[in-house]
């Protein structure tokens, strides 16, 4: 969770301005060679867009997804960079029930492989779809960007932000959206006016520029509000209503039992004072 | 024919019945050891964009509230002291504590690295609706098995257990009672971290509320279904007078779910309801068939009083909770385009799981006997002083 984390702005975060991509995918194979993923066998798809592999996947953490369009006429390409948005406060480390995901200081979300037990939650809660599964293995771990973390322990940048010849800048969250900002009122005519990633899911680490509405780029709409508070308004009610309902069903069973036990007693004492009477007539 | 004969016709059938029931758990049994040698990607039709399929959605989300029964009417029959109830706790407890054994079994099943469920009871997370409901399952099975305990010290004759358990009895009733309340309605709270993926038919804020409100009346109405078909099939003993009473309560509790869903529904829902028909089709069902036809049906004193019909309307509620919890957890998740349908293996083993239980209570039922205990023999008053229940326990003094 993130709830010690309180200023954003020095957690270090990507700035990815897609009208600068040239779609060479150096950020996919980079991505590849720092975590040793595994290349994957992949099939050429009439689908839309020209991107390999299909999906993310166990194997591959981030991926330029290819889109088509016309300007003035003539074909143009656009490009998304798929991954882990590394969210100030995620909802995969808030639904985990071991906490085995973690937001850093340093602002990669990370995983820790020790603790996880497997129930996917953190899959169906991601709001961007990013964690996956080693479905192939019979006891599968969840794979995700770890946002290079010891990379960054370690005084360097991400492989992908490393490898990146145009697009890519990292550094702390308020310059790279001071950065953003920059380039949005320098250049208005190249850039829609809205940073993705500002206020989505409460705010992430990784903020896009880009050229062509989001959704037609295959960015997700989410909510601007940070997921884990949807849960938590319910959750955090949870030992109210524990003492509500155990308190007041204790008072109520122990009115109701206790009018039983009166009644009961009074009954007792009647039949012995009619055993006591009868005795009495038996003596004299 | 005589009578004679006609008992061991029927117990033929019933063991062919039961021979049916094993084979399934048999074949659930070596379903689940596919996942355990080849993997869940090989067992299940699930993917990284569907992570949860059947397992979650039957054996924990639906199997849960379906056991039900043992909390709801414990609380009635105890802390509302309606005390004629009392024959109709101890079936519930069974299958209350059979079902949550099962729960655990298909959990442990769809955990990716199940020899780890330990690690939720050291690495706490209180803000994961999954820790929460965990630990409520382990401590509500906890719970089950001592009000379990009770009938068999009982039968064994145990008097020390047996007073320990007394004085336990109504403290275990209300903790049942807290802790059911508690995980019955965070089942509801998973879900809402799905904002913008589960429909708006089913995604609002009181989602716990309403998983809480249903879980009691489709508890109760379990119990109405397996006291008919025990006596029915059993040859237990007749509580139709007991399910009367219950029927009559069913109807106000359905009543307040429908108001809460439809002031979810109308007032704090977002996004549009009529834009997918498959789902309208799902939403229309589970509310007419599994909702109000039931709640008109337990209204009428007809129904009430009929076993038959009594039954059915029972047997609708339960369809309409199946239907519910699989709309909010399986088919209002899956968006267009790419379906997410069980695959073969997945659906065996959850067939075997519903087998187990219903093998199970039938083997306990037969050779227990669960309803034939009766309020008049038993003190259920407070135990003041151990003293009272020596005097009063007439099966401790009798036995
Ligand atoms: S930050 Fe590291 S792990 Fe994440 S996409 Fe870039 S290279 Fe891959
Ligand atoms: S994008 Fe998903 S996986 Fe990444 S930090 Fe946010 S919630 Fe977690
Ligand atoms: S799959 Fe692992 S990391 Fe994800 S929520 Fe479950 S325990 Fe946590």
């Amino acid at each position: 969770m993130s709830g010690d984390i309180k200023d954003f702005n020095k957690t270090g975060a990507f700035l990815i301005d897609m009208t600068k991509c040239t779609g060479c995918r150096g950020c996919q194979v980079a991505c590849k060679q720092w975590n040793q993923l595994k290349a994957e066998n992949t099939t050429f798809f009439n689908g839309e867009g020209y991107q390999n592999p299909p999906a993310m996947s166990e194997y591959t953490f981030t991926r330029i997804k290819f889109r088509d369009y016309q300007k003035n006429g003539q074909n143009e390409f656009a490009f998304y960079k798929e991954m882990c948005m590394h969210c100030n406060d995620p909802a995969c480390a808030s639904v985990c029930p071991v906490g085995a995901f973690k937001k850093t200081a340093e602002g990669p979300v990370i995983y820790d492989t020790k603790r996880c037990i497997g129930c996917r939650f953190c899959m169906v809660a991601c709001p961007f779809g990013v964690p996956k599964y080693e479905w192939s293995k019979a006891f599968p771990l969840v794979k995700k960007c770890t946002g290079c973390y010891s990379r960054i322990k370690n005084g360097h940048k991400p492989a992908c932000a490393t490898a990146c010849p145009s697009a890519i800048t990292y550094g702390p969250r308020a310059e790279m959206l001071k950065e953003a900002e920059r380039r949005i009122a320098a250049r208005p005519d190249r850039y829609l006016k809205k940073i993705y990633g500002k206020e989505e899911a409460g705010g992430t680490s990784v903020i896009y520029l880009t050229a062509l509405p989001f959704d037609e780029l295959g960015f997700k709409p989410v909510t601007k509000r940070p997921l884990p508070s949807y849960t938590w308004q319910a959750l955090r009610l949870v030992p109210g209503i524990f003492l509500t309902v155990g308190g007041s069903l204790s008072l109520l069973s122990w009115f109701t039992h206790r009018k039983d036990r009166l009644k009961k007693e009074e009954e007792q004492r009647t039949q012995s004072r009619k055993h006591s009477d009868q005795n009495q007539e038996k003596t004299e | 024919m005589t009578a004679a004969r006609l008992i061991i016709n029927e117990i033929k059938g019933y063991h062919r019945f039961l021979k049916f029931l094993m084979v399934l758990v048999g074949l659930g049994a070596l379903a689940s050891l596919v996942r355990f040698i080849f993997g869940l990607g090989v067992t299940t039709n699930l993917n990284d964009t569907y992570p949860w399929g059947l397992w979650v959605s039957f054996d924990v989300v639906t199997a849960v509230p379906l056991a039900a029964g043992a909390f709801t009417l414990g609380a009635i029959t105890h802390c509302f002291h309606i005390k004629k109830l009392e024959p109709l706790v101890r079936p519930a407890i069974v299958t209350g504590f059979l079902g949550y054994s099962l729960v655990s079994v298909g959990l442990l099943l769809d955990l990716g690295q199940p020899q780890r469920c330990w690690h939720t009871m050291v690495f706490w997370n209180p803000h994961s609706p999954m820790f929460e409901v965990s630990m409520c399952i382990m401590a509500y099975t906890t719970v089950l098995f001592l009000e379990f305990l009770s009938p068999v010290c009982e039968k064994l004759g145990y008097y020390l257990p047996l007073r320990v358990l007394r004085t336990l009895e109504m403290p275990l009733v209300v903790a049942a009672a807290a802790i059911s309340t508690l995980h019955q309605s965070s089942l509801g709270t998973f879900f809402l971290i799905a904002v913008d993926k589960l429909h708006s038919l089913w995604y609002n804020p009181l989602l716990p509320l309403l998983f809480w409100i249903s879980a009691i009346f489709s508890g109760l109405s379990i119990i109405i279904l397996e006291a008919t078909m025990t006596h029915k099939w059993l040859g237990q003993e007749d509580e139709s007078e007991l399910l009367e009473t219950l029927a009559r309560i069913i109807p106000w509790v359905i009543g307040v779910y429908i108001l809460v869903k439809a002031y979810a529904l109308f007032f704090l829902s977002e996004g549009p309801f009529f834009d997918r028909p498959r789902m309208l089709v799902l939403f229309g069902i589970e509310v007419l068939a599994g909702v109000f036809v039931p709640f008109f049906m337990f209204m009428q004193k007809k129904v009430r009083n009929n076993n038959r019909l009594r039954a059915i309307a029972a047997g609708l509620v339960i369809f309409g909770l199946v239907v519910n919890r699989f709309n909010v957890s399986m088919y209002g998740m899956i968006h267009e385009g790419a379906p997410y349908v069980p695959s073969l293996l997945e659906t065996l083993v959850t067939i075997g799981i519903i087998a187990a239980e219903i093998l199970f209570f039938v083997l306990i039922a037969k050779y227990f006997p669960i309803f034939e205990h009766h309020p008049e023999t038993v003190d259920y008053s407070l135990p003041d002083k151990f003293r009272k229940v020596e005097k009063h326990g007439s099966v401790a003094a009798g036995a």
